[in-house]
């Protein structure tokens, strides 16, 4: 195992490097070069020029892309022209709010998935069963967008039971401490996650179901509940570590539904706003950051298959 | 969110275009719409009940514009009537101060100086400052506009966002100073009064000698500290490094005991990283009015969207003053319910969009009168101002804005000259050579030369009218504009090829094809023939509608390359034509302007300090004035109960 997580992390690092070199050759690809689309329309050639030479900008391509990743492994991914911060502190103050609002989401999402598509497999075809493949279609046909507005229409504006945006501190204590602002958005989240969760868990757990360990544990009397709990949820979870390793790059981009319609800003806004006012060093840092995780939900994913099935090896 | 000095930035340009942009205004509405000629009061907007002293008022930042730079030298790439209007000039005033009342004049009882005056055959300016103090204690001086001057003639051509070449501060021979309290400029040669005070002497702001220093070692200065660093070229730009930097830290800004010292009425309580700004009154502050409230406010906001959310559950308790977008214009009754009234308050700006005079096919034809005379016979105004923006525009037909109204806009201007007439653009085609005019068509050029009858000079026979225009994505507003235009001109055998793009792409094509861009408007780079960024040109902070910057021959923002000398001319005059002049050489440049329609104008989307929506004001806010060039007032502001 150890072997193959030193191999996957190699391989992780050829990838994030490819992903920040193309990422990298797309910034330098903008006509009039990066200079005039940052300095605007009043922007002189002497202007020009001193803003290249002290952003580094006049160098060679190779040479900036050299000193982009001396800096990378320094842990210093540039710096936002636009908003005026270290891309560093846009990150490390948007990560931590989107992991607790996209995570929050995540993990309730799994928790509620889990036990219903499995529940939902062993009453297959029957109206509970029914019930919840309804439930799932809808909120799985249901943008998030949508469904974010018609919970703010119903709890936020028509009741006025929940604020209608997310708790606006700058910090997780911040945050938790106006818990009530969670509620819609990590609903919304929730419910449209749950639902594909939930879909695939049950089919998971109706092809186990047909296994035959399975038959052999209820053959040898094991309770109902334990051959469920022993037999069948673990193998049943092995399609579902894989969505949920897959949707660890969700964490810093499925949130920007959310922090558009909940007011909240998060890495997946501030992704969207640097592409379209040309905020490279911004798009370029949050791109490094999506690639890794990218490469850390596989990875965890691969553990997570080891851990429940024993018969895979690395 | 506009940026200042710069093109107008389009409704929904900048943040979250495309997922607000689906939902945008249609015609639907335009039968409730209010009526296009209110663009509201020129005083207070009524409130009800009885003044109190004190409590918190919250301003709705525009979506996805925060504030991001606070030091008032501001740098090109932060220059943003965020940065200026609603965030440093409320701690940091300007020597003049323009655009209350929704008038867009000077207005002397805010300024930190006296009107200027003037002598030496208009060569030379004198500035009086009135008795005011930064909040050390020490008074608002003549040492203080040195400092920033000398920081102007050091650092501005590379650092400041409002610089063009060969005006301020290029056109200032010397400084002098002959007492604490005036301050004389010695110009290079003549210059109109009201244009200098308007677009040069408004720009200047007095910093505090507390900020002159290179490192945030030793001990602070003070105008007494001998060998102060800002009077050496070396020195002064070590200080705007040091001062840029400390700027960059945006999470010091309410502690940093250089931000803290101000002689605005307002002093920084608290600046989030998302960009939530807090205010107090500064008690020090040497203006009048003094601040009523105790708190002021600045809101952030991610989208359109999340705005109406919290205007419809929040209401006036969350939001006192905030702008409803256009798309939710539908449920302006509902929202004014909430407790708000409804206004329709708009800048000082402009919408138009260029063709391409340079493109090797097209600019020939571009370059014609007749042409463009007859493209924006093809542009339905009154169409396009009431059925795809709902009233919520000021007509447009040339480079002064209608809205808010001034002395300067003319009759000739206000009244169209080239009104929406498929016949009058198709008279005028067929009558320059060109035949196939029609619907259905292609308009192809059978005659062409220079002659009066003839299609123009540099083009060829055979060339037909079928060209591209670029627009922003993500409006609603302006892809209805473009297909309306589209079909019109169809009427006519002009074939538009319409394609979209984001906004940055456009606005990045036009800007590096202009004439101080990266590539001539003529170089195979620039094959764009037209592009639609949705909106246009806001004057701020050169408050004057004068042409320097977008029709002066190889102006930084004259994307179309346009280039003549009667206008040149008559630009000269607005900017160096004697005092006595001024309103006659306005117009004269306008009318001219107005004329040629260098670039193809349209109605000007309503809106303050946002384009593109309503501002809503609680009925339980008092003293809100509208501010034509977007700069806030919150210290006229005042709760009831």
């Amino acid at each position: 195992m150890t072997g193959y997580i030193i191999r996957r992390i190699g391989q992780a690092i050829i990838v994030i490097l490819g992903v920040t070199m193309i990422a990298f050759l797309l910034e330098h690809l903008i006509p009039g070069g990066i200079a005039r689309a940052i300095l605007g329309p009043r922007a002189t050639p002497l202007s020009i020029a001193v803003w290249n030479k002290r952003n580094g900008y006049d160098s060679p391509i190779w040479y900036q892309y050299w000193i982009f990743l001396d800096h990378l492994v320094h842990g210093n991914l540039g710096f936002s022209y636009k908003l005026n911060r270290s891309v560093d502190s846009i990150i490390a103050n948007d990560l931590p709010r989107d992991v607790l609002l996209v995570g929050t989401s995540l993990v309730l999402a799994v928790i509620i998935a889990v036990p219903v598509g499995v529940m939902q497999a062993v009453k297959r075809n029957r109206a509970l069963d029914y019930a919840g493949t309804a439930t799932s279609f809808v909120l799985y046909s249901m943008p998030s967008y949508a469904l974010g507005l018609i919970l703010i229409a119903l709890f936020a504006i028509t009741i006025k039971a929940l604020p209608a945006e997310a708790p606006q501190g700058t910090t997780i204590g911040s945050m938790l401490a106006h818990p009530s602002g969670l509620v819609l958005p990590v609903a919304t989240l929730t419910l449209v996650t749950f639902a594909l969760f939930s879909r695939y868990m049950r089919s998971s757990a109706i092809e186990s179901l047909a296994q035959d360990y399975i038959r052999t544990a209820r053959a040898k009397g094991l309770p109902e509940r334990k051959v469920l709990q022993r037999h069948l949820l673990r193998n049943s979870l092995i399609p579902v570590a894989t969505l949920v390793g897959l949707s660890l790059p969700a964490v810093l981009t499925a949130g920007l539904v959310l922090e558009y319609l909940f007011n909240f800003q998060g890495l997946g806004l501030e992704y969207f706003n640097a592409a379209t006012t040309d905020d490279f060093p911004v798009m370029l840092g949050i791109t490094v950051l999506i690639g890794f995780a990218t490469v850390l939900g596989n990875l965890l994913a691969d553990i997570a298959y080891a851990v429940l099935d024993p018969r895979v090896r690395y | 969110m506009k940026f200042l000095k710069s093109v107008r930035v389009a409704p929904k340009a900048i943040g979250a275009v495309a997922l607000a942009g689906v939902m945008v205004l249609s015609s639907a509405y335009t039968a409730g719409a209010q009526s296009a000629s209110n663009y509201g009061p020129t005083g207070p907007v009524p409130a009800t009940g009885t003044k109190i002293q004190g409590g918190t008022a919250y301003f709705q930042e525009g979506p996805a514009a925060p504030p991001t730079y606070i030091f008032p030298f501001i740098s090109p790439q932060v220059c943003s009537t965020m940065n200026y209007g609603q965030f440093t000039y409320l701690m940091y005033r300007p020597l003049y101060w323009f655009g209350n009342n929704n008038s867009p004049t000077v207005d002397y009882n805010y300024s930190v100086a006296n009107p200027p005056v003037w002598s030496n055959g208009d060569k030379t300016v004198t500035v009086t400052l009135k008795n005011w103090k930064w909040s050390n204690g020490e008074p608002v001086s003549s040492r203080d506009v040195e400092f920033w001057m000398n920081m102007e003639f050091a650092d501005s051509a590379t650092n400041w966002c409002d610089y063009t070449p060969g005006y301020f501060p290029d056109n200032v021979a010397s400084m002098s100073y002959p007492n604490a309290s005036t301050v004389v400029f010695h110009l290079k040669a003549a210059s109109n009064p009201t244009w200098f005070l308007y677009n040069e002497l408004s720009q200047v702001t007095p910093m505090p000698i507390a900020w002159d220093r290179t490192s945030s070692s030793g001990p602070t200065p003070t105008p007494s500290t001998p060998n102060l660093p800002d009077t050496t070229k070396a020195g002064v730009t070590k200080v705007y490094d040091y001062l840029n930097t400390q700027a960059t830290n945006v999470a010091s800004y309410a502690t940093s005991p250089l931000w803290s010292v101000v002689d605005g009425p307002w002093k920084l309580q608290s600046f989030t990283s998302t960009g939530e700004v807090t205010f107090v009154p500064n008690p020090d502050y040497g203006g009048s009015p003094k601040p009523t409230l105790s708190k002021f406010v600045e809101v952030p906001f991610t989208s359109d969207e999340a705005i109406l959310n919290e205007i419809k559950s929040g209401g006036p308790k969350a939001l006192s003053m905030a702008e409803l977008p256009d798309e939710y214009l539908p449920q302006l009754k509902s929202v004014e319910s909430e407790g708000y009234n409804a206004v329709n308050f708009t800048d000082y700006s402009i919408s138009y969009f260029p063709l391409n005079l340079g493109n090797p096919t097209f600019g020939p034809v571009f370059s014609q009168l007749y042409f463009r005379q007859a493209f924006q016979h093809l542009v339905d105004a009154p169409g396009w101002l009431q059925k795809i923006q709902g009233g919520y525009a000021v007509p447009t037909y040339g480079p002064v804005p209608q809205e808010p109204s001034s002395s300067f806009v003319s009759n000739f201007e206000r009244n169209n000259p080239y009104p929406f007439s498929i016949s009058d653009a198709a008279k005028i085609l067929k009558a320059h050579g060109w035949t196939d005019v029609g619907p259905g068509k292609v308009a192809t050029c059978e005659k062409p030369g220079a002659g009066a009858n003839e299609c123009g000079a540099g083009t060829t026979k055979g060339l037909q009218l079928k060209f591209n225009l670029g627009y922003q994505s993500g409006s609603v507003v302006t892809a209805e504009q473009m297909e309306d235009l589209k079909s019109q001109a169809s009427q006519v055998g002009i074939d538009l090829e319409l394609t979209t793009a984001p906004f940055a792409q456009i606005i990045d094509k036009a800007i590096n094809c202009g004439p101080d861009g990266a590539a001539k408007p003529s170089s195979a780079k620039c094959s764009w023939t037209a592009l639609d960024w949705g909106a246009g040109w806001v004057y701020a902070p050169d408050y004057l509608p004068t042409g320097e910057a977008l029709f002066y021959t190889g102006a930084g923002a004259d994307f179309s390359g346009y280039s003549n000398a009667e206008a040149d001319k008559l630009i000269k005059a607005t900017t160096n034509g004697a005092a006595s002049e001024t309103i006659p050489n306005m117009k004269a440049y306008e009318n001219y302007i107005a004329k040629q329609v260098p670039v193809v104008f349209f109605p000007t989307a309503t809106g303050n300090p946002t384009s593109a929506a309503i501002d809503l004001i609680s009925k339980h806010l008092g003293g809100f004035i509208n501010n034509a060039f977007t700069n806030l007032t919150p210290e006229t502001w005042y709760l009831t109960k």
